[in-house]
């Protein structure tokens, strides 16, 4: 009884809707699954243009949509400054490693390194770091959606994660990366949608004056509110927004789901075309994204600050419903079901992402190329790829139920972003750049970015909150983005390891990556999908 | 791993001075690239940490420089984007080209490369 009264009928129904899509999608990439490059590249047939929708949707997380707008609605500008680092960082991933990923490999970023250092500690230790990316940034998502959902359509938290976590499994396990991509690209079309037709709603209000809206954001606040049109209301350590706006322009450039999209285009051409289609709309997005979050704190204003729960992450629902009419309309609940939706899809495309990564770095790295040593079939391979994705995602569902809503969301995501910036962008980009490189060089930098990151959160405030709220384990120690220590000790960890280290003689190998990553001569051909 | 196709000399390649051409192109255009974009963003993220007043002080009327500065960024990624992807397409690419067909085209590597732009077809012709 309860149950059903709490439940948004609206939003079931469009849930529904968009759930039903994406099984059709994935029955239908199910036969064309005919090995290994469909399963991980979807047979490299996904075009520029294509593909930059995709990376739009694998990249864009609940984190970006709700997060991002809750954070403005709530801060103000700081919220605006995660916007910027997670959009520059596509200048990185341009200038230093899309066309040359895509001509240098195959499957998964350990290919890269495998290919001119020793294979089993090369590709051990890039999956290391894929694993530890993908863990954190998975979890977080399937918290989000747990509590995303339970809010918006009153499924409880548990379900919910189940249903996040059985979806994101079936579009992995079935489809591979063939179904992932089209998950990813219908949801970017509905994300951009939505959020395109929140903000016109919004601006009409304001005669189609952003500054006016600006003008009525700062109205709209109170003397306990903690909006500003300025900095260093959220972000209140100067050094620690360094530390962060460092973490975030490096670590996409180690975002194992994102590289592993260069090679599903035919090309590097195709690589580099993606890269700048996402670029433009993932900007149009985060622009449209501050007249969400400012247009939330013009039109509800202070009092909506208690409704939109922890973070904010309910100003943009919140709003959507206001937007359409209020609650309990049928324009405001319709509205604020498709918003909702939307979000949900959001959180889709990103997870079956994560686990096709990962399932990458067990299946393609660690069981056929270091177990196996290669002396598996293609059909072995995938069939460990399905059974791998199923346990990866079965430990990340229970993880987050066990965890529960006491799991600290923005807090992970951060973590996954030290740990990419600290130890797989060092080892990729001396990979392919730096003749003198060597086994040694690359474990000892990946395993010391993934510790390094991870110990210096764990001493960090934001684990052991004093008694005043501040002050970490140790005293001397305030930072809560571990990025400016961790990423200089990832490079320092691939150089020193490097130098100590009597292994030589990959020059010819490098000659080899060296060509090939810069022509594209040699690099693997698009395959033909059943 | 490296699946060598023996037909290329992956050596003569790299020294050859047709891929230093296209290695010293590419540069020429990234690496000021990169090191201005950084530049540019970590001096935003640098004034947003040490001087929130000055990035908080309007432009016009609600519109603070932080906000304007911020724009800026979103600009430059877009600037940058595509004069990148004109660069590539109209430089990059066709040196890149004529590399992969040159090494496909050649016998290997014994035979320099100046001594295969000789003339190989008179044999192949018969």
């Amino acid at each position: 009884m309860t149950l059903i009264a709490a439940t948004n009928v609206e939003a079931l129904v469009i849930f529904a809707i968009v759930l039903s899509i994406t099984l059709v999608i994935t029955y239908w990439a199910s036969k064309r699954m005919t090995g290994a490059e469909a399963f991980w590249a979807a047979g490299r047939s996904i075009s520029g243009a294509q593909n930059g929708l995709a990376i739009s949707g694998d990249y864009l997380s609940a984190a970006s949509f709700l997060g991002i707008a809750g954070l403005i609605f709530i801060f103000g500008f700081d919220g605006f400054l995660y916007s910027v680092g997670f959009l520059v960082a596509f200048l990185t991933v341009m200038f230093l490693l899309a066309e040359r990923m895509r001509n240098a490999g195959k499957y998964t970023i350990a290919d890269v390194l495998a290919f001119r250092l020793r294979e089993r500690p090369a590709r051990t230790a890039a999956a290391i770091g894929t694993l530890t990316v993908a863990a954190f940034y998975l979890i977080a998502q399937m918290v989000g959606a747990g509590v995303l959902v339970q809010a918006l359509v009153g499924i409880d938290f548990s379900i919910a994660v189940l249903i996040t976590g059985v979806m994101m499994l079936c579009y992995v396990i079935f489809g591979g990366m063939l179904a992932t991509t089209w998950v990813q690209i219908i949801k970017a079309v509905l994300l951009m949608t939505g959020i395109l037709v929140m903000s016109v709603f919004v601006l009409e209000r304001v005669g189609f004056n952003p500054v006016e809206l600006f003008n009525r954001a700062e109205a709209n606040t109170t003397a306990e509110s903690t909006f500003s049109l300025g900095p260093g209301t959220f972000l209140s350590s100067p050094i620690d927004t360094v530390s962060l706006g460092i973490a975030l322009v490096l670590g996409t450039a180690g975002l194992p789901h994102i590289l592993m999209r260069f090679f599903t285009v035919p090309d590097s051409k195709a690589a580099r075309s993606s890269v700048v289609w996402a670029m433009f709309i993932i900007g149009g997005f985060y622009v449209l994204t501050t007249f969400v979050g400012f247009g939330a704190r013009a039109l509800l204003g202070e009092e909506g600050v208690a409704a939109a729960g922890t973070g904010g992450n309910l100003a943009a629902p919140n709003l959507a419903q206001f937007l359409g009419g209020g609650e309990g309309t049928f324009g405001g609940d319709l509205f604020l079901a498709v918003i909702a939706a939307v979000a949900f899809a959001t959180i889709l495309a990103v997870v079956a992402g994560l686990v096709l990564s990962a399932s990458g770095a067990v299946a393609h790295d660690i069981w056929s190329n270091v177990i196996r040593k290669g002396h598996e079939s293609e059909h072995e391979e995938v069939l460990v790829a399905r059974i791998a994705a199923a346990s990866i995602g079965a430990i990340a569902i229970a993880i987050a139920i066990i965890g529960g809503e006491g799991l600290n969301v923005s807090f992970m995501v951060g973590l996954a972003f030290a740990v990419a910036a600290s130890a797989n962008f060092p080892a990729l980009l001396l990979a392919l750049t730096w003749r003198r490189f060597n086994t040694a060089g690359a474990v000892t930098g990946v395993l010391l970015g993934v510790v390094s990151s991870i110990v210096l959160v764990i001493i960090s405030p934001k684990v052991w909150p004093g008694a005043d709220g501040e002050g970490g384990a140790l005293s001397f120690y305030d930072l809560a983005n571990p990025g400016i220590i961790s990423i200089p000790l990832g490079f320092i960890g691939c150089w020193l390891g490097t130098m100590l280290s009597t292994e030589r003689g990959n020059e010819r190998q490098f000659a080899e990556l060296h060509v090939r990553s810069e022509t594209g001569l040699g690099a693997e051909k698009a395959g033909v999908l059943g | 791993m490296s699946q060598t196709d023996p037909r290329i000399d992956w050596e003569a390649i790299e020294r050859s001075p047709e891929f230093q051409e296209l290695i010293a192109a590419r540069r020429r255009f990234v690496l000021p690239a990169t090191i201005f974009f950084l530049a540019w963003y970590i001096g935003f993220i640098l004034l947003a940490g040490y001087a929130p007043d000055f990035m908080a002080e309007s432009v016009y009327e609600g519109l603070t420089v932080g906000y304007c500065l911020a724009l800026t960024q979103f600009v430059m990624v877009g600037v940058l984007g595509i004069m990148y992807l004109r660069r590539a397409e109209h430089v990059y690419d066709p040196l890149a080209d004529e590399l992969a067909r040159r090494a496909l085209a050649a016998p290997p590597a014994d035979a320099p490369a100046a001594g295969a732009s000789g003339d190989p077809s008179g044999v192949t012709a018969r």
